[in-house]
């Protein structure tokens, strides 16, 4: 190798720094700010009672046993109570493809860390709402 | 260790809790510097994934094949979902054939800069680590607006594909692959032209074509000796669509040794694996035509499956992989599926292409193979 190719691969890595250097970095100030998640993404549940007719097809996609129904619990006319456990939980949306009368879907809330393993089984009440919207997108990043 | 070593020779367990060995382990009996004997051990990564697959429907099973290896999911899950397709008869429409397509080269190109990474780090050479790697989230971001996940996608379904194709996952792939286009060139430059490259690399791991074949080595690494084993052409899927592109295999034979491989030609054959598939997703992204993604009476046929069984195959990034799948009448799961992973081959092989190399060479080795432990424990 030539001293001239070892000056033209230096000054390629020398370009590259500081190109670097003046770019906005590729990281997220996390708890403030969060990326923009697709339209696809395969969060956490959320169930539509007014539409579950209790036919129990999600319970049988499921793979890893995370669904558990009770159909004794009613609210409407022929719903049934979900119990989601996400410690189980692979994300496969095996559950939301089986759903034929649009009654679960996934939502772009996907940090679910918790304190406890108890706390990430969701009794049918929080499955059923979303007690925070996702973080938003501000348009702009901390340095 | 075997008796006729002399006092000298020290035994040294490589892993498992070594940087470079997660969920594998060998034993090296060294003298001095220099590895006189290698006893690869596997079972540290052992998740019991065919007798899961017993207890698994058919269209949970694409699941369990998924997390063989997670960094070529669309390639790792395609056997056993080819295979139920074969044995309930289903019709795969045009359109799912041809993004299946698209999308499994994609997965290659992905895992391949993981790999092409994974190993400049082992070399000490992370430059070349992180760059890959950045244009590596391009092709993770396309995967997650395609699939709404970035690694584990569970894309194919049995009868065809789960997610269409919009026009802003079309965007992001042809600006990953624009991205990869352009970087490409200067990287593989930067790489194979580093005297401390080659090296490291040269006459590293040399073995023959013949000894390669008789070990059970495919893919990138048997097609490093200049012998063109692939079976994308050699025994093509009809449920694929390689035949609508115009591609050649990528075969690169190193002329100062022919027949032979060593760690710096199988580093240059993946390069060419890239471009191979960069241009066949180029050429088939011209040609998706409209209409079903799934075969209508998939969701019928899949839950119960006559008497039969198939063959699936696929050329994954690391080699030939297949699923043998057998099933009793009117079943909701397998009888047995057999999984034939592309790594158990190039992980034993080690026994045969280290000794005689230094000690610091054996990750070379190693990582120039491709190796992935989800695929020889299963």
């Amino acid at each position: 190798m030539s001293k001239l190719g070892v000056i033209k691969d230096i000054l390629q890595v020398l370009r590259h720094i500081v190109r670097q250097v003046f770019s906005r970095p590729f990281t997220y100030f996390y708890p403030f700010e969060d990326r923009e998640y697709p339209e696809r993404t395969r969060g956490r549940h959320i169930h539509i009672r007014e539409n579950c007719t209790a036919c129990g097809q999600c319970v049988r996609a499921c793979p890893v046993v995370a669904i558990r129904i009770d159909k004794s619990d009613r609210k409407y006319e022929k719903d049934a109570a979900l119990y989601f456990d996400y410690s189980r939980c692979i994300f496969c949306g095996l559950c939301v493809d089986a759903c034929r009368f649009d009654a679960l879907y996934h939502t772009p809330v996907v940090d679910l860390s918790e304190g406890s393993r108890d706390e990430l089984k969701y009794d049918p009440e929080r499955i059923e709402t979303i007690e925070r919207e996702p973080l938003e997108w501000r348009g702009r990043r901390f340095r | 260790m075997s008796p006729d070593i002399g006092d000298e020779a020290v035994e040294i367990w490589f892993g498992p809790q070594h940087v470079s060995a997660h969920g594998w382990a060998a034993k090296l009996t060294v003298v001095g510097d220099y590895i006189v004997e290698c006893d690869p051990h596997a079972g540290y990564f052992h998740r019991s994934a065919e007798k899961v697959l017993e207890f698994r429907t058919f269209k949970q099973g694409g699941l369990v094949l998924e997390r063989m290896c997670m960094l070529e999911a669309f390639l790792a899950e395609y056997p056993y979902i080819s295979a139920v397709e074969q044995i309930a008869g289903m019709e795969i429409p045009e359109r799912a054939k041809v993004l299946r397509t698209i999308m499994m080269e994609a997965s290659r190109i992905h895992s391949l800069q993981f790999w092409w990474g994974q190993l400049s780090a082992e070399l000490g050479l992370f430059a070349m680590t992180l760059w890959p790697w950045v244009d590596r989230e391009f092709f993770l971001d396309t995967f997650e607006e395609l699939t709404g996940s970035r690694h584990a996608a569970s894309f194919s379904t049995p009868g065809g594909i789960r997610y269409d194709f919009t026009d802003k996952v079309r965007q992001k792939l042809l600006r990953a692959i624009g991205r990869l286009e352009s970087n490409l060139p200067k990287f593989k430059d930067m790489l194979l032209r580093s005297p401390t490259f080659k090296m490291r690399t040269k006459d590293v791991g040399l073995f023959n074509a013949e000894d390669g074949i008789k070990w059970g080595l495919s893919g990138p690494n048997i097609k490093s000796c200049g012998i063109p084993m692939d079976l994308r052409k050699d025994w093509p899927d009809p449920n694929l669509a390689y035949d609508l592109a115009d591609w050649e295999v990528p075969v690169y034979e190193n002329p100062e040794h022919p027949g032979q491989s060593d760690a710096y030609d199988r580093m240059v054959q993946r390069f060419m694996e890239i471009e191979t598939s960069v241009s066949i997703i180029k050429q088939l992204l011209d040609q998706i035509p409209d209409g079903p993604i799934v075969d209508p009476k998939a969701r019928a046929k899949a839950n119960r499956l006559p008497a039969g069984e198939a063959y699936g195959r696929v050329e994954g990034t690391r080699g030939i992989t297949t699923v043998w799948l057998k099933t009793q009448d009117k079943a909701q799961t397998p009888w047995r599926a057999k999984i034939r992973g592309p790594c158990f081959a190039s992980y034993y092989s080690l026994k045969h292409m280290v000794p005689g190399s230094t000690f610091a060479d054996f990750v070379v080795v190693f990582g120039s193979l491709d190796p992935y432990p989800g695929w020889w424990d299963r």
